[in-house]
């Protein structure tokens, strides 16, 4: 074998780095493992060592008009249309270039904008608008009567490919004219939540001039405080003041144009890039400080720093009622209460998202404290018992529950890609939890199509997280109503078919007796609580933060920065 | 600066004596024998996690984000899961992508290379051509994009790293496996009248092994790295199943609060990967002393 | 000198191979994934596309065609340097490329530059020496063994979020440049150093080191004029593998550190099954790879005449 052996060093002609020149291992292989502690030793006493402060800016007086504020989103947009695209993003950035008819001052109050006023008739189809006269587009047409019809009848034409705009004003059948300054609109059915729809950003008012363009040459015209300039597609929106502005909404700090020039937003996806624009001054503003960089934030002068609570549905988990164990409605409450979701979000969040125990997040109009009462919670040993009750009586080598053989086993499909507020580090807890029950809960990591076709319309899942903001009781409608599965559009992931349900959300929308309609809002939070198809987990909370120059931002209903009266101080 | 002594340094002999040494002694030095007991640590962790006595999954969220003390000798991580079980449990799958992708890459590289060096004119131009073309590719692209293609996981992490390695092990066998294959031995063999299938088993095959099995134990450590990184990216080992680089990843977004969440396993991954190097070596050493004595 | 010809066209004969092996691997991915890429394309879930979207996006795409007519048209597509519209970015990925290749482009050549100085300098002050060899040899097998995440996030640990001295993250400046180049250096510094100390000590050990000693140089001169450029060479062979780990490095690291780069961009689009850009990505580089490599081959060709009969 000898003649073999020697060649057995000649090795590969490429180099193989790794091996070379470590052929003297008397010691160092010893230093080596030191040096590591050594090494890990130094960051250590570096570390004890604290950090110092930037300086603290003094404030100035009054406001001051001029200069650039830019914010940094996550996020992009698709379409520059708000009757088109229905992403925060495109939300945020056209609240500053349209205006709505009327404006949401609480979670169930309106106020006049466009619409100096408004009268509904008694069976609550026809709803007359006086117009605010005087208010010309960007592009210098006069905002009359026609705008309204033309908006409206942009968003419910197919042409326009609107899927939640025109979901909002489902039932508009038309829109007629009556003079320059009065439109009338007609509804097929009595529907509530329609002063709340034409309150938001994706209803804003838009120049017919504009509408009137082919799609290709599409540019947002409104006769909002800001005109549009230019889309970088993935970079950025500018937007440049209006300097005839005379249309502020109710409730605005003042009148006249807005005081800054210009109004940016960057789109930054990454979380920690985002908070650095913001800490390094790249940028004025941003949305969503990841939670872990909140205290710190806080903590740093020279930032303000705001969090607004999202009205609508919450961070919820929606169960499958109609697949597997959770047909039972005892597994869906022992699964409901195996997760200690206050300890779980209070950690995980840092105390900045509140842990919720109803599906509907508690700054929308209607929301049921009492409700929670009909909700599953934190309790191991009931959970365990109706595990028992339900027939998973056996236990398997892992300690999860057996029933004919099967173990009781839950597919919950992990869409990577939509992961935020770290929702997979919840998720980790839920299932830790849920183990110790008894309920083995499976996360796939799956990729968008595979998560749309395979699981949201294959409907191949058992639970699925998803949270909706929008401030109106409503919401229950979309996301419970049977009608209103994902594949038709809707967020009744849970696959919930109950008639009951069905009558009170749709009599809600319909009646006009306030007392009516949150009764029926009420039984459908108790109801839905109750059968356990969704088990509450946070309120998500919209984490803003400013450099300290930047003052005057208001935040509307739906949470989003208001920037007409922002300005920039010293 | 002093010049050295009279009698210039010969480093290259200074080297060659050095490396004499141990062929004539019990190999086994002071570093080796740490790195080897570090090894059977790691492994026994990856065969038997559950002796710690602690659950790698149990979730205590009061107790969350803790330094290292008390019951927790490693502290706890964003849910308050013992870090040290984590550490142990994550062993498995950590060396399972690492071992486990240089085992399957030194199989493949094996029949690969063998095919190249005796398959033929055609059979043997096109194995190895395949393999220059793979090696055309930085190995991570190489990995990116298998799990571009398989999607994320652990299986999916060894097969990811096994197509990027195999190449070479090809190459090496190959190289080896043409000296073998010329050498009189053999030759001889084949005039004598062996059977070709008994000339590759008998005579080729063995000779073509040890090196094979030094280089993969070289390779070990650079295999744990791809591996780990994989998982750092988010694209091995799914959570919750612990495993090092996905406990790294987890641990940047807690910088701020609780850097000590990022020593640890960065620690098990670069002791495991020097072991496995200075393990590798002496082996390597042992065997190359063998042949030179 | 026709062997050189021979193989520089064999070379680019195999680059060619490379990248459209690569390619073809990157379109079966596309065929193989279970979703329905019409449906990645339109933006997945939020968007929820009606199936008057899906079909515009199918008709756009040639999603309907045979595969083999697909292939055809992404091949002749690829021929063109057209390499199409990314799914999630809005942007062709030529587009992509090119506005994350500074980023990176900066970030490695920075850490080249920095492992090399570590390495060469280690080397001049340890070879031959004993003792600082030993602590030498510690620290290069250290840094070889540990992954560059790691060293990426106990950097940030101890300087940016206690010591305050480099920001966290942000493309802004030098100063965020500094921690990264490092993370990315020191591996690749390690085994330079180890490569050039041998190189340096075979030098040292040759007459010409012993002639010019006798001849009263300093030993400074002798490790800088003479033994240095004898141990460029298994340096120069390095160089290569080099370029390598620094591509390889520069994907972990960009995400450690949050930075916008062809790393970052890569791994996303691994993820988010982005075709086009794994496509793109990996192709260019595969070029890039083979380039360096050619070009390396040649040089050292060049330099030493030795290795000019070796032709293999």
């Amino acid at each position: 074998m000898s003649l073999s052996d020697e060649t057995v060093t000649t090795f590969d002609d490429r180099p193989a780095p790794r091996r070379r020149g470590l052929r003297s291992r008397r010691r160092f292989a010893v230093v080596a493992a030191l040096l590591v502690i050594a090494v890990v030793a130094a960051v250590l006493v570096v570390s004890a060592r604290g950090g110092d402060d930037r300086p603290a800016r003094a404030a100035g007086a009054g406001p001051v008009a001029g200069g650039t504020l830019t914010y940094a989103v996550a996020g992009t947009q698709v379409s520059l249309d708000p009757a088109v695209a229905a992403t925060a993003v495109t939300g945020l950035i056209d609240r500053n270039v349209f205006d709505s008819l009327i404006t949401q001052t609480g979670p169930d109050t309106f106020g006049p904008w466009l619409a100096s006023k408004w009268e509904v008739s008694a069976d609550g189809r026809t709803y007359t608008f006086t117009l605010r006269q005087g208010v010309t587009f960007h592009d210098g047409t006069p905002f009359t009567a026609d705008a309204v019809k033309a908006t409206l009848d942009h968003v419910v034409d197919p042409a326009t490919k609107s899927a939640y705009a025109a979901s909002l004003i489902a039932p508009y059948k038309e829109s007629r004219v009556v003079n320059d300054h009065v439109v009338e609109v007609t509804l097929a059915r009595p529907f509530t939540p329609f002063l709340q729809a034409l309150s938001v950003p994706y209803l804003g008012i838009q120049s017919p001039a504009a509408l009137a363009k082919p799609v290709a040459d599409y540019r947002p015209v409104g006769t909002g405080p800001f005109s549009f300039v230019s889309w970088e597609k993935d970079k950025r929106v500018t937007l440049r003041k209006n300097p005839g502005y005379a249309s502020p909404p109710a409730g605005a700090a003042h009148r006249g144009a807005p005081y800054l020039d210009d109004l940016v937003f960057e789109f930054v996806g990454e979380d920690a890039t985002r908070y650095g624009a913001l800490t390094s001054g790249q940028a004025q503003g941003i949305a969503g400080v990841p939670p872990v960089n909140a205290a710190r934030l806080k903590s740093l002068p020279g930032f303000s720093f705001a969090t607004q609570e999202t009205p609508g549905l919450n961070y919820n988990l929606y169960l499958n009622q109609t697949r597997g164990p959770l047909r039972d409605v005892r597994v869906r409450r022992a699964l409901s209460a195996s997760i200690n979701v206050d300890e779980l979000v209070k950690n995980i969040y840092f105390g900045l998202f509140p842990a919720a125990r109803n599906p509907l997040s508690r700054t929308t109009a209607d929301y049921d404290a009492a409700a929670e009462g009909d909700f599953a919670s934190y309790d191991p040993q009931e959970a365990k018992r109706l595990l028992d009750e339900a027939g998973w009586t056996k236990t398997d080598e892992n300690g999860y529950r057996v029933k004919d053989g099967k173990t009781l086993t839950l597919v919950w499909p992990y869409w990577a890609e939509g992961n935020k507020e770290q929702r997979d580090v919840l998720a980790q807890g839920v299932q830790a939890q849920a183990k110790l029950v008894g309920i083995k809960i499976e996360r796939p990591t799956v990729d968008t199509g595979a998560f749309v076709s395979k699981y949201l319309i294959g409907g191949a899942y058992d639970l699925v997280d998803v949270s909706f903001a929008r401030p109106t009781p409503d919401v229950l409608r979309f996301a419970f109503a049977s009608g209103n599965t994902y594949a038709k559009a809707g967020g009744n992931v849970a696959l919930v078919k109950s008639p009951e349900i069905d009558k009170w959300v749709e009599e809600a929308a319909e009646t006009l007796d306030p007392a009516t309609a949150a009764r029926d809002y009420s039984s459908v939070q108790r109801e839905v609580l109750r059968q356990a198809y969704v088990v509450p987990l946070y309120t998500p909370v919209q984490l803003t933060a400013f450099s300290a120059k930047v003052r005057g931002v208001a935040f509307d209903a739906q949470t989003y920065p208001v920037f007409y009266d922002a300005w920039l101080g010293a | 600066m002093s010049a050295p002594a009279a009698v210039p340094y010969d480093p290259v002999r200074a080297a060659e004596a050095r490396a004499r040494a141990p062929r004539r002694r019990w190999p086994f030095r002071p570093g080796v024998l740490l790195a080897a007991a570090f090894l059977m640590l790691v492994c026994a962790a990856a065969a038997f996690p559950g002796l710690l006595g602690h659950a790698p999954d149990q979730v205590d969220p009061a107790a969350a984000l803790r330094g290292p003390g008390g019951a927790h000798p490693f502290g706890t991580d964003e849910l308050g899961r013992d870090v040290l079980a984590r550490i142990v449990y994550g062993a498995r799958p950590s060396l399972l992508v690492g071992a486990g992708s240089t085992l399957l890459a030194g199989l493949a590289g094996a029949v690969w290379g063998l095919a190249g060096a005796l398959g033929g004119r055609v059979v043997g131009e096109a194995a190895m051509r395949v393999a220059d073309v793979l090696l055309a590719f930085p190995a991570i692209l190489m990995a990116l994009l298998v799990v571009a293609v398989l999607g994320p996981g652990t299986r999916n992490a060894v097969l990811a790293i096994t197509v990027a390695l195999a190449p070479g092990f090809a190459r090496v066998v190959r190289v080896q496996a043409l000296v073998v294959r010329d050498s009189a031995y053999v030759r001889a063999a084949v005039n004598l009248g062996l059977s070709p299938a008994r000339v590759l088993v008998r005579h080729i095959v063995p000779n073509v092994v040890a090196p094979l099995l030094i280089l993969a134990t070289v390779n070990i450590g650079t295999a744990i790295i791809a591996g780990a990184s994989l998982s750092f990216l988010g694209l091995g080992p799914q959570p919750p199943d612990p495993e090092w680089g996905s406990m790294l990843a987890q641990a940047r977004d807690y910088l701020d609060v609780s850097w000590t969440l990022a020593l640890f396993p960065g620690a098990a991954i670069t002791l495991t990967v020097m072991s496995a190097t200075i393990a590798g070596r002496a082996l390597q050493a042992r065997y190359e002393g063998r042949g030179g004595g | 000198m026709p062997t050189l010809a021979r193989r520089l066209s064999r070379r680019l004969a195999l680059t060619l191979i490379a990248m459209w092996g690569a390619a073809t691997l990157a379109f079966a991915g596309m065929r193989l994934v279970p979703g329905d890429p019409a449906r990645v394309i339109a933006g997945g879930v939020q968007a929820n596309a009606t199936p008057q979207v899906l079909d515009a996006i199918r008709d756009q795409y040639g999603l309907r065609e045979p595969v083999l007519v697909q292939y055809g048209v992404f091949l002749g597509r690829l021929l063109r340097g057209d390499l199409g519209e990314s799914y999630q970015l809005n942007q062709s990925v030529s587009g992509v490329i090119l506005d994350q290749l500074g980023p990176t482009v900066a970030l490695a050549a920075g850490a080249s530059a920095l492992g090399f100085s570590l390495a060469v300098g280690a080397a001049l002050l340890t070879a031959g020496r004993p003792g600082p060899r030993v602590v030498s040899r510690a620290l290069e097998f250290g840094s070889i063994s540990t992954p560059n995440f790691w060293i990426g996030i106990l950097l940030l640990a101890a300087f940016s979020f206690r010591l305050h001295w480099f920001p966290v993250i942000g493309d802004g400046g030098l100063s965020a440049l500094v921690l990264p180049w490092v993370a990315l250096a020191l591996p690749i510094a390690g085994v330079l150093a180890q490569v050039t100390r041998e190189g340096l000590e075979r030098a040292l050990g040759q007459p010409f080191a012993l002639t010019a000693r006798a001849r009263g140089a300093t030993e400074h001169r002798v490790r800088l004029r003479h033994a240095l450029r004898h141990a460029a060479l298994p340096v120069l062979t390095l160089s290569g593998w080099a370029l390598g780990e620094l591509l390889a490095g520069a994907v972990v690291v960009e995400t450690v550190f949050a930075r916008q780069g062809l790393g970052h961009v890569v791994v996303a689009a691994v993820r988010g099954r982005d075709f086009p850009v794994v496509t793109g990505v990996v192709v260019l580089s595969a070029l890039t790879f083979s380039l360096v490599n050619t070009a390396l081959d040649l040089l050292y060709r060049l330099v030493d005449p030795r290795m000019r009969q070796a032709a293999l």
